[in-house]
């Protein structure tokens, strides 16, 4: 079989083409779906907490919680959608079981530790959340380690040197910071 | 020095299985999904899955999920080690212009 350069420059291109087309469907499916969530939820909930009445703020936070957790949910069941392994499906379990846990252990530890104001309350969340993002990614792609430890920098920076603008800091760097990510990883793969 | 293949080499053939070396070794993909991604009909991908699953280079795998039928496609090992050598092949022409 014989083809020509341009043939087969052709074909590479269509391979190359093919390729990122793949692996943008899959990691479509979901993955950077998360950040922009989660972020648009930081966003709202520190954005609120900044600006609202203390009860209206704990109520937003609540809403959105719930908002983000049942969206997760439906990213999650979408991202098993198309492409599967003999290992995904009980990876997917230990992962929700993971993740629910880590939930649990975040309440016992506020619980240890109350009284805690608003600052706290975010400071304990924001580190579990991200004990789990940490978590994920040594499991499952090690470079997606490096957000979770940058956002948890700019937390702590937020909550020891900017204690006033400590939900505005979060607001923007933390929630737009994962929008910004998520938006990244769409566009680049 | 690797050759072209000529069962890969057909347009529809050399995409599906590029999209099929892009899955983990123990992924498969879902018939429709692969449809989808391919912007093909359902009977233009059978055909050519079928022509790719005569010559050993995917593995179709079919099954019930919440009993509803579903097909599953897969590269083989060898299917991916004659994908690489055509790739190869296609870049040493490409060297040679």
């Amino acid at each position: 079989m014989n083809i020509s350069p341009y043939e087969a420059e052709q074909a590479l291109a269509a391979i190359q083409a093919m390729m990122q087309k793949t692996r943008r469907a899959i990691s479509s499916s979901g993955a950077y779906l998360f950040l922009i969530v989660w972020g648009i939820i930081w966003l709202l909930g520190f954005l609120g907490a900044q600006f609202l009445p203390q009860y209206i703020a704990v109520y937003t936070w609540v809403v959105l919680d719930i908002l983000g957790g049942i969206l997760s949910a439906i990213i999650g069941i979408r991202m098993n959608r198309g492409v599967r392994s003999p290992s995904s499906s009980s990876s997917g379990k230990r992962i929700a079981i993971f993740w629910m846990l880590l939930f649990l252990y975040c309440v016992a530890s506020i619980a240890v530790s109350w009284p805690a104001d608003g600052k706290q309350l975010a400071m304990f969340i924001i580190l579990f959340v991200m004990v789990g993002w940490l978590a994920m990614g040594l499991l499952l792609s090690f470079t997606s380690i490096w957000p979770a430890v940058i956002i948890t920098a700019l937390a702590l920076v937020g909550y020891f040197l900017l204690p006033g603008i400590f939900n505005l800091w979060m607001a923007i760097l933390g929630g737009g910071g994962m929008i910004v990510l998520g938006l990244y990883i769409r566009s680049r793969w | 020095m690797a050759e072209l293949n000529e069962t890969i080499h057909q347009p529809v053939r050399l995409r599906i299985m590029a999209a099929l070396v892009t899955l983990g070794p123990n992924e498969e993909v879902d018939f429709t999904y692969l449809r989808d991604l391919l912007g093909v009909t359902d009977g233009n991908l059978g055909a050519h899955l079928r022509k790719l699953e005569e010559a050993g280079y995917i593995a179709v795998n079919k099954t019930f999920v919440e009993r509803k039928p579903r097909t599953y496609v897969a590269a083989t090992a060898e299917g991916r080690k004659v994908f690489a050598e055509h790739v190869v092949a296609l870049e040493s022409i490409l060297r040679s212009k």
